[in-house]
């Protein structure tokens, strides 16, 4: 009885202490003042070439160091946090996309284009601050969770064939990053939805609210991020909080009801567009919670050269109208390689409420044409051979009018150097022969030796390990076009292996193509009294430029699916027939079988319906059949019971006409 | 000694009240958790792949729907949908998937959470999450945490056949594996209650085997389960019938209402559904009349009030409190029931009276057991030869009596 009683007094007061300390803790907190949790809601909305429009939203939280709020939450959420405590993640990006970014003409030369662009279905990457033998159980975990938070099948990542190890190449290079793709996963609400119930104010209030889904996905191009930064969570116990990026990614065509209108002279007029137009829905007022909560309007270079803007006259814009007066203009610092500057107009949310929500919308007043800067080489990679049994894989990279510019103005004497590095993941299936590794620069085949600095190769193993290859190149800086061409074998899957969809062919994750000389960041000149947006320091810090190339997809040879059935069916049939046959003949011993019969005939004389039926033979002037034989058919009607019912008929006719 | 001794045994007398109090506290406790119904739990399949078996996908969000809304929440649903419909290329209304031509009601909503979608839902997954034999890397919410106290719903769509049903075109769930999983979730005390729902051709034909349960399927066995209409803006049928004319049923029904499952079942009309919706419920130990809907497609728990804290326990000390539990449900449920009677009767009235003689009519009347064996096509010709040969002595008799 004691015993019984005592664990529930020794439970209560150990809760006690744990609430205690967590209370002493988040006191604490308070009292320091300094590393309070933080949230932002920004919006970008940047007007592209062809006629759409790209709207970025950026969320950002940060949470205190785990040591020292305890077990309370005040605006981080709980989940994440807890993820980065079990899984000890250093950095990690999840990322779910549809539609492939347009880098010709949305660009791929700046902060926006090289961090956000990302590769069709699921990416995700993982640095991990556990030793090297628990890395991949930590992956696994790790899959396994975020496919139950974001409702999508990321636990197809957890098999060492779906994801590989980078060991240079990746960006964030360190040897504890695991990274894998998804590319055939779909995106819908039921990942958006957790990704929103992480915001203090989820879809409720703020600049969230113009997430209306329908809007979303008829865009263009969709891709929603979730990036986590645990800062110094390393063993001593340094923990400085975590910083949680959220960014949301859309590129959507402005109603085109206003460009209907205008007369066909003027067709090449950009859209006119306003927020409540795009969204249907308007900001009325931000999420309280947030501290800078401001949308942006951001006029690229090009654009801003095309209206002849500068940093005098940059007040008085004689091609454009915006509906609402911004609170504030940026402009770009002046950077060496260009000589326009971006334009940043900056909008207060805080300033509205429910009664005067906030719309801001651009009228265009003449035409515009304008290009986007882009990446230095543009790469595009494509699938060559036919057959079911071998094929190859060609990255392309063509010059584009960026390196031309670039080159001319940087390269004074003829030894300049262009470093372009390769990251290609290719599944199990598709066995690659990197010995068939081929270089063409500006059509000509060249020693491989001669272009690749640097390789690394981790050749595939069977349902095992996909095949990976870093290559850094390095291309004269007069290139016009260069290619890598690589042959493979396409493999055979196990017939359970096949997905149930298989005819549509496989999928060849997007090898990643990044140009670690050229930064792309984007500074804005700022004066101190201006609270830190965590967008636009962003958009300072030096990201290395990246692109994505296409999405492959390699019909492999599928098997008849039935095929299984039809040997099972034709084997047994054959089997039967020739036992059946051979048993037959063995066993059958003619005499037996002829005495049996006779023996069996004698029985049946005695019964009516034998009678009956010789009867009937006579009648009809036959063989006496065997009665024995089953009736062929059994419903009601049928010729045999009609007959027997007329011959029963007859016999009564002929009886009585014989007595009287 | 004497000394040590004595604080402490009055210590335990002190302490003793404290204890027979606790003790009785949960030896009653524990019998009624262990009967009580505490929670409920859904599990919604959509087995199709591939854009024409949108109408799968609608029947199951519609189910969704209706259970989210009679109150399951969001962590007691297992939802498994084989596609992507929403947001599928060939969907003219991205993020929204619609169950009637009208398009007034948009089923994927802004508050949609798929446990199991893609390749994921495969016969292994559906039975891991029933069996609830998971990886233990399979968070919680991919989980059927139900109890013993749970009543599940499990509705299933999809393409099906004589005891089996499709996934994803690629693999089969048979009637057998059902019923042995179903088993499982018995001997595992993984719920109290479950009633299976199936919306495919020859569903009276997948739960044959599954002891235990209430089970209702849309067509008999050699019968095939339709489509309702076809919606000529998404260009492809929307919604199956059986589900259509359920989710009619539902749509009249808040969390409040008392209408019975026995209600439901009489609700499907055969020439609309065309099919017979057939229902099973020999294993099922309540009367249909008096089990409400929302037993299985809500989630109405009981409430006890109490005038004060504490109150209640001295008062379920009593005697009547033991016959309170030995019925299944409490009185105080019971005579809720008994209120709402009124209301119910008319609906009772309603039953269809063929599908009760289908049902039990059959044994009890001598004719038709005649008549049905008459049918028996095989007894036919050895019926007639007998007619003959009987027939023999009375043309005898007559042809004598004639002279």
């Amino acid at each position: 009885m004691v015993l019984l009683q005592r664990p529930h007094i020794l439970l209560l007061l150990i809760g006690t202490h744990q609430f205690l300390q967590c209370w002493i803790a988040f006191g604490s907190v308070n009292e320091e003042g300094q590393k309070q949790a933080e949230f932002s809601e920004e919006l970008l909305l940047k007007p592209l070439p062809d006629h759409k429009l790209l709207a970025h939203f950026h969320f950002q939280s940060s949470g205190p160091p785990s040591t020292s709020n305890g077990c309370h939450h005040h605006l981080f959420p709980k989940a994440i946090s807890q993820l980065v405590q079990k899984f000890r993640i250093k950095e990690m990006e999840l990322s779910f996309t549809k539609g492939r970014w347009n880098y010709e003409s949305w660009g791929g030369f700046d902060p926006l284009s090289s961090s956000n662009a990302k590769p069709p279905g699921v990416e995700l990457w993982a640095v991990f601050d556990v030793p090297q033998h628990h890395i991949d159980a930590s992956w696994k975990n790790l899959t396994h969770t975020l496919s139950g938070l974001f409702c999508a099948s990321i636990n197809f990542l957890e098999s060492t064939a779906t994801y590989s190890t980078p060991e240079w190449s990746f960006p964030p290079a360190s040897g504890n990053v695991r990274y894998g793709t998804l590319p055939c996963e779909a995106v819908c609400t039921e990942n958006l939805t957790p990704w929103l119930k992480l915001l203090p104010c989820r879809d409720k209030a703020g600049i969230a609210l113009l997430l209306d889904r329908p809007s979303l996905y008829r865009g263009f191009y969709h891709s929603q991020q979730l990036h986590l930064t645990s800062t110094g969570s390393s063993s001593e116990g340094i923990d400085s909080g975590i910083i949680l990026e959220q960014t949301l990614t859309v590129v959507l065509q402005p109603n085109s009801e206003m460009a209907i209108e205008v007369h066909a002279s003027e067709k090449h007029i950009q859209p006119s567009w306003s927020l409540s137009s795009i969204f249907g829905k308007q900001v009325s007022g931000r999420c309280v919670l947030a501290k800078p909560s401001s949308v942006y309007l951001l006029l690229d270079r090009g654009l801003s050269a095309a209206n002849g803007l500068t940093s005098e006259n940059f007040w008085s814009n004689p091609s454009f109208e915006l509906s609402a007066n911004p609170d504030r203009i940026f402009l770009e610092e002046s950077s060496s390689h260009s000589k326009s500057l971006s334009i940043l107009y900056m909008f207060q949310v805080e300033k509205y409420c429910e009664s005067e929500p906030f719309d801001i919308g651009l009228m265009w007043k003449v035409p515009v044409a304008w290009l986007c800067q882009q990446t230095p080489l543009h790469a595009s990679r494509f699938l060559m051979g036919s057959g079911n049994e071998r094929a190859a894989i060609a990255i392309s990279l063509k010059s584009t009018q960026f390196t031309e510019g670039f080159m001319s103005a940087n390269s004074k004497d003829g030894s300049c150097e262009l470093r372009v590095d390769v990251f290609q993941v290719v599944p199990w299936y598709v066995k690659v022969y990197f010995h068939s590794l081929r270089v063409f620069v500006d059509q000509q085949p060249r020693a491989v030796s001669d272009i690749i600095e640097k390789i690394h190769v981790s050749p595939s193993k069977d349902k095992m390990s996909p095949g990976v290859m870093e290559v850094v190149l390095k291309l004269p800086c007069r290139v016009n076009t260069a290619a890598l061409t690589i042959e493979f074998d396409k493999g055979f899957l196990r017939i359970d292996e096949y997905l149930p969809d298989a005819n549509q062919g496989f999928d060849i994750p997007s090898a990643i193509i990044s140009f670690p000389n050229f930064h792309a960041s984007m500074v804005f000149l700022e004066d101190d009294s201006l609270n830190k947006s965590p967008l636009l320091s962003k958009f300072q810090e030096k990201c290395p430029v990246m692109s994505y190339t296409e999405v492959l997809l390699v019909p492999l040879t599928t098997p008849d699916f039935s095929m299984p059935y039809n040997v099972i069916t034709i084997t047994c049939t054959v089997f039967a027939l020739y036992f059946g046959s051979v048993l037959n003949v063995l066993q059958r011993s003619v005499a037996e079988e002829e005495r049996f019969l006779k023996a069996k005939a004698a029985k049946k004389t005695g019964r009516l319906p034998l009678l009956l039926s010789k009867l009937s033979a006579k009648l009809r002037g036959r063989r006496l059949e065997p009665l024995h034989s089953p009736p062929s058919s059994s419903s009601f009607i049928n010729s045999k019971l009609v007959l027997k019912v007329i011959l029963v008929a007859g016999l009564a006719v002929g009886w009585q006409y014989f007595f009287s | 000694m004497e000394t040590f001794i004595n604080p402490k045994s009055l210590f335990h007398l002190l302490l003793l009240p404290c204890l027979l109090l606790y003790s009785s506290i949960a030896y009653n406790s524990s019998p009624v958790e262990a009967a009580m119904h505490t929670n409920n739990w859904a599990v919604l399949v959509c087995t199709s792949r591939f854009w024409f078996n949108y109408r799968h996908m609608a029947n199951t969000l519609s189910l969704y729907r209706t259970v989210k809304r009679l109150g399951i929440p969001d962590e007691r649903i297992i939802l498994m949908l084989a596609d992507d419909m929403a947001c599928n290329t060939r969907n003219k209304y991205p993020a929204q998937v619609f169950n009637n031509e009208n398009h007034r009601l948009n089923l994927y909503g802004d508050n949609v959470e798929v446990d199991y979608r893609g390749y994921e839902v495969t016969v292994e997954n559906f039975l891991r999450v029933l069996t609830g034999r998971h990886e233990t890397a399979v968070p919680r919410s991919k989980r059927l945490l139900s109890d013993e106290g749970s009543h599940i719903l499990l509705y299933m769509t999809g393409h099906g056949g004589d005891e089996f049903l499709k996934f994803q075109d690629s693999e089969e769930l048979q009637s057998h594996d059902l019923a042995d999983a179903v088993k499982q979730m018995k001997e595992k005390h993984r719920f109290k209650e479950l009633l299976i729902m199936v919306d495919t051709c020859q569903a009276a034909t997948l739960f044959n085997q599954s002891p235990g349960v209430l089970a209702i399927g849309s067509s008999m066995k050699g019968e095939n389960s339709y489509s309702h209409h076809l919606d000529s803006d998404v260009g492809v049928s929307v919604v199956d019938r059986f589900t259509y004319y359920t989710l009619a049923f539902f749509e009249r029904l808040n969390i409040y209402d008392n209408a019975s499952l026995s209600s439901l079942f009489s609700s499907y009309n055969p020439s609309l559904l065309m099919s017979t919706a057939y229902y099973r419920k020999d294993l099922y130990k309540r009367r249909l009349e008096e089990v409400p809907v929302t037993n299985f497609f809500g989630s109405v728990m009981e409430t006890i009030h109490t005038d004060a804290a504490y109150k209640a326990l001295s008062r379920r000390n009593s005697g009547r409190f033991e016959d309170e539990m030995s019925l299944d449900q409490s009185v105080h449920h019971i005579k809720r029931r008994m209120l709402i009677k009124v209301n119910d009767g008319d609906e009772i009235h309603d039953i269809n009276p063929e599908l009760l003689q289908g049902e039990e009519g059959a044994s009890k009347c001598p004719w038709s057991t005649f008549r049905k064996k008459f049918q028996k096509a095989e007894n036919v010709d050895s019926l007639l030869n007998y007619g003959l040969v009987a027939m023999i002595p009375l043309l005898v008799i007559s042809t004598w009596l004639v002279q």
